[in-house]
């Protein structure tokens, strides 16, 4: 039969009646012993050996334990400086016998603690008595060290345990594999076993020449870990922008883009905010101080819009009672949602005209002074949808909604009716939560009011709704601190973590 | 969204409904839109409801809306009132605050908690509608601490007599007697201010009395103060405080409510929500007279608006169809009248609705009325084309691309500091046409001192992240594509946004041939030529930094950060980076 080079000198060098030792059949075989040791097993799976564990003891000296077998235990030398100054007869002053003893430091204390458990005497009042009978030339543990020190072996657990305790010595506890042939192995070896070559990688050469036909490739560790690796990854928050474009585009929606620095007249004007609005002048807008305000406004739409807050649209509407002043309007902020996009478009001061039906979205920055915490950053991305269309009703819209939100696996949802300056009826949407079941709000919606709509010159109905990417990808994943993720103070880590959003 | 304390014993008194338990009040006034957010310590519940329902910003508005709720009332309700026998004169009024109006409440019962909830409700109006006073303000005062001048014919006020020379010395009797909204210098009259023992000026009530001082903003621009007398003096001092003799007590049996304001639509439908509440309670309204120099107005306004809805409108905007009785029931339970006329429906609306608008806010209420949770949802019946902006779609592209090359991609913040886009990066915002030196839109207020303008470019946020990950594992290669702008005249809002890509590579071996390798990469991914013509750029190492040119236009930045700014980033291994705008991959 053919076998691995390492496992035919292995057969060939074990024995069938006397165990070989890994480590004798290494210094046979010249391989190194954890090849002999892989061979072994591959042997003991195909039969061929038997493979036999026993654990055994490495005794070694440590430095103290060298010291005492060349000098004698330190109770030793106690013990004969005793006998020196006669506490054989009566007992003798202490310090006196460890003076002469020549002990110094902790040996001392080693000494004095050894000396009346061994029997050589008693320790009393600060007096010293030898036991005569003592035999300090048969002291159990000196011999051991004598032994261990002259490279041979003790088999007295009791007395090796001691100097173990003693720290005198290191006992290393190790296991013994030993080989022996079986009789399959021994046939085979009889039949004749011939190594077969075998190759860590295969190479250009190996593919070029045709030589892998005859050589056998060493197995891997398959389970093995292999080494970290970091990939280039999408942001997650990036990875749930898209999941949602992909699913609005899937509805019919199209894209709107537009600036981040705008008019409060897109803002907030053009959706029948009214200017003495709280939040109008709320410390959570970020007002710009350079550039302080647009050069200029379309005047019709300026006109069309002031007179919507002064006086409302058609023949029985009301406007506001509220200041509106052109300078107002015109002043630049960062925007605080991103229906400015939705009022540009409808007011045709984008790139194109909206004509009904249309169907647009947007996934983009908006910018709130909040206050930070977990779920609060002053930047974050707002998913904004309307549909246009002549005769949109209430039904319209959950129906939408309902198709929407069901896409990332929120069903149930709840309109819970509520105001909001631009929209009526308005309402905030709720959902469960995926995973714990509980009732949270998710979005605002509502059918755009005829004040918004008349002056942006839309003759048709408009219904939208908003929502926090952020809030959704909370939903979608379960993960509980936006920054983490959103900013410089981002983890990386934690984003080479995160799991993909798909 | 406003919230207000009620005591629910009071709601139940207030809707007879006594058998409610605390409960099913609740649930009733989720049933409204109202939701409860807790307790008081006094056991009073807090209920939060929408900013646009100001008539139930007191106990008495939901009482009488849980009344309509439940069908005990239906239809609009106009409480009578008496002819007027008070009149406000208005003479010399600060220019910015010209308008009053006002009640005269006769039979009121004030106990401690009636006396409370008034209190509150003028605290809410005050803090919504009011503007925290600036549009409108209330003054509530005892009528019997009121000593009135006797009205003047216009022939009188003609000849200059001032109202205090013209006493009522009987002091009652009197077929009219008034009031006057006039001005008072700043150091003029004193009074007593609530809460206070001494006589003060205006000036002092803004300089040395707590309310005052709140408040004192709202007049900075006056020369002379908004004020209003009696025969006996100078008693109220709006919009900042009224004065002692006048407070309202449990004692009270007769109040006069004036209202001082900049609209005086706002001040009438403020007025009307707070007799409302009065006259649920059982008090009696009685009409003054506003006389001011060229017209003379009778309120409370309780005027009954009407608004004309079509049948057909009703029926698109909630996408159900109603019979005409349908509807007159639904408004009927809104409390609201509809009268069916040709195509639809003349609906009046009580004066407190300050809500109400447009025809499409009535739709809004008949859908309340019939309840929305009982719509069936539908999927519109409209096609459209979906599809991603051009720009979009690149910036996605970009972002595969940059990821395929291994980079890690980020997402940081547009705003940021003078100190991190430019100091930090040894940048000064006028260096000639280096990438990322321009002149930053700032933010006028700023949040904190990290986020005070729009970043010029990325590559300082990816630093920062390198800042905030050094004990993360290296290599560390991040790339970002995102935002940008600096301020430009040119341009319609006066500030160019763009959007931009930026990459470093930070490992104990950066260089900038790795980082021009990924750019190379990159521009052959989108089939544009790439040239990189040495420059020098403070950020970056002299003799290691080069102008991305992208199909022979100078586009961004390439080459290995300066140690300097490495170190001040506390980053320990070298790195080399490049940015560029996005658009010149197209």
């Amino acid at each position: 039969m053919q076998l691995p080079a390492q496992q035919v000198a292995v057969l060939e060098a074990a024995s069938a009646d006397d165990p070989r030792r890994i480590e004798a059949l290494a210094a046979e075989t010249e391989y190194p012993p954890e090849t002999v040791a892989g061979a072994a097993f591959e042997l003991e799976d195909a039969g061929l050996v038997a493979v036999s564990e026993a654990s055994t003891a490495d005794v070694s000296l440590t430095d103290e334990g060298r010291e005492y077998a060349a000098d004698g235990l330190p109770e030793v030398r106690l013990y004969r400086a005793a006998l020196d100054a006669g506490a054989d007869e009566s007992p003798v002053q202490m310090g006196q016998v460890i003076g002469a003893s020549g002990l110094e430091g902790p040996q001392v204390d080693i000494a004095l603690s050894n000396y009346a458990r061994k029997g050589y005497g008693a320790i009393d009042s600060g007096e010293l008595s030898a036991d005569p009978d003592a035999d300090p030339d048969s002291d159990p543990e000196a011999d051991a060290l004598a032994t261990l020190a002259d490279g041979g072996s003790v088999d007295d657990q009791a007395v090796l345990d001691q100097l173990a305790s003693r720290d005198l010595v290191n006992v290393r506890e190790r296991t013994v594999r030993s080989v022996t042939l079986t009789e399959a192995g021994v046939t085979e070896l009889m039949a004749g076993v011939e190594a077969a070559e075998e190759v860590g990688e295969l190479t250009p050469e190996l593919l070029a020449s045709g030589e892998w036909q005859d050589v056998e490739f060493a197995d891997y560790n398959v389970e093995a870990d292999a080494a970290d690796h970091t990939p280039g990854k999408t942001h997650v928050l990036r990875q749930a922008a898209e999941r949602v474009k992909d699913v609005l585009v899937g509805m019919g929606f199209q894209e709107m883009e537009g600036p981040h620095v705008d008019a409060d007249f897109y803002i907030n004007d053009c959706l029948f905010m009214p200017q003495d609005h709280p939040a109008r002048n709320h410390w959570d807008r970020f007002a710009l101080s350079n550039p302080e305000q647009i050069d200029s406004l379309p005047a019709d739409l300026v006109e069309r819009v002031e007179r919507a807050h002064r006086e409302g649209v058609s023949p029985d509407g009301d406007g506001y009672h509220s200041p509106w002043d052109e300078d107002f309007a015109r002043a630049l902020a960062l925007r605080g949602h991103t229906t400015s996009l939705t009022a540009r478009h409808l007011a045709g001061v984008a790139d194109e005209d909206v004509e009904p039906p249309a169907r647009y979205f947007s996934v983009e920055k908006a910018y709130r002074n909040d206050t930070l915490d977990a779920t609060h950053l002053l930047e974050f991305f707002q998913i904004e949808g309307l549909v246009v269309a002549d005769d949109l009703s209430v039904r319209d819209l959950m129906g939408t909604f309902r198709e929407f939100y069901s896409q990332f696996g929120i069903h149930d949802l709840q309109f819970k009716p509520t105001y909001n300056p631009y929209t009526e009826p308005s309402f905030e949407l709720f959902g469960r939560h995926p995973e714990t079941g509980e009732l949270i709000e998710i979005g605002n919606s509502g059918i755009f009011r005829p004040e918004m709509l008349e002056p942006l010159d839309v003759d048709a109905d408009v219904m939208a709704w908003g929502l926090a990417l952020e809030r959704l990808l909370m939903l979608m994943t379960g993960f509980e601190d936006i920054r983490d993720v959103h900013g410089t103070l981002c983890d990386v880590e934690f984003l080479r973590d995160a799991e993909v959003v798909y | 969204m406003p919230v207000v304390d009620v005591d629910p014993d009071e709601l139940r008194r207030l809707t007879g409904h006594r058998d409610k338990d605390d409960d099913d009040l609740r649930q009733d006034l989720f049933g409204l839109g109202i939701e409860y957010e807790g307790e008081t310590e006094d056991g009073d519940f807090k209920l939060e409801f929408e900013a646009d329902r100001l008539d139930r910003l007191s106990v008495e508005g939901i009482a009488r809306s849980l009344r309509y709720h439940y069908g005990d009332d239906r239809g609009v309700d106009v409480p009578d009132t008496n002819s007027p026998e008070w009149t406000i004169n208005v003479e010399d009024v600060p220019e910015d605050r010209p308008y009053v109006t006002g009640a005269v409440i006769r039979g009121v019962d004030l106990d401690e908690d009636a006396l409370d909830s008034l209190i509150q409700l003028q605290e809410k109006l005050h803090a919504t509608m009011g503007r925290k006073r600036a549009k409108g303000a209330i003054g509530i005062h005892d009528l019997a601490m009121l000593k009135g001048q006797v009205a003047r014919s216009a022939t009188e006020r003609a000849s200059g007599e001032t109202a205090s020379e013209a006493v009522d010395t009987e002091g009652d009797g009197a077929a009219t007697r008034s009031i006057t909204y006039t001005s008072v210098e700043p150091d003029g009259d004193t009074f007593v201010p609530l809460d206070d023992d001494a006589e003060r000026t205006p000036a002092d009530v803004l300089s040395e009395h707590p309310t005052g001082e709140t408040y004192a903003d709202l007049l900075a621009d006056y020369d002379a103060y908004p004020a209003i007398y009696d025969a006996i003096g100078l008693f109220s001092f709006p919009p900042v405080i009224n004065g002692r003799r006048t407070e309202v007590t449990t004692d009270s049996r007769e109040l006069f409510v004036e209202l001082t304001g900049t609209d005086q639509w706002t001040l009438d439908r403020m007025c009307a929500i707070i007799c409302y509440a009065l006259d649920a309670r059982g008090a009696t309204i009685e009409d003054v007279t506003v006389d001011y120099p060229d017209r003379e107005l009778h309120r409370p306004d309780f005027a009954v608006r009407t608004k004309h809805v079509t049948h057909d409108r009703i029926e698109t905007l909630l996408g159900v169809d109603f019979t005409t009785d349908d509807v007159v029931d639904l408004a009927e339970r809104s409390g609201l009248d509809a009268t069916p006329v040709d195509d639809g429906y003349d609906v009046e609306i009580p004066p407190y609705r300050v809500d109400v608008l447009h025809p499409v806010d009535v739709v809004d209420d008949l859908g309340r009325a019939y309840g929305f949770n009982d719509l069936e949802p539908r999927y519109p019946d409209v096609n459209t084309i979906g599809g991603r902006t051009e720009s979009s779609r690149l910036e996605r592209s970009v972002r595969g691309t940059l990821v395929g090359l291994g980079f890690e991609d980020l997402l940081n913040f547009n705003m940021t500091s003078e100190a991190e886009n430019f100091d930090r990066m040894r940048l000064s915002p006028d260096e000639d046409d280096a990438v990322g030196a321009a002149e930053p839109a700032t933010i006028s207020e700023p949040y904190s001192e990290d986020f005070t303008i729009l970043r010029t470019w990325a590559l300082p946020s990816l630093a920062m992240v390198l800042e905030n990950n050094t004990h993360h594992s290296y290599p560390q290669e991040l790339a970002e594509v995102g935002f940008a702008a600096h301020a430009d005249g040119d341009t319609e809002t006066g500030v160019a946004e763009r959007r931009t890509v930026a990459a470093v590579l930070a490992r104990h071996d950066a260089s900038y041939e790795d980082a021009k390798a990924r750019l190379q990469a990159l521009c052959d991914e989108f089939h544009v030529d790439l040239a990189t013509p040495p420059t020098d750029h403070p950020s970056f190492i002299d003799g290691r930094a080069a102008t991305v040119e992208i199909d022979g236009e100078p586009v961004g930045v390439i080459g290995e950060l300066h140690p300097a700014v490495i170190v001040d980033h506390d980053v320990e291994v070298p790195v080399a980076g490049f940015e560029f705008e996005l658009d010149a991959l197209r």
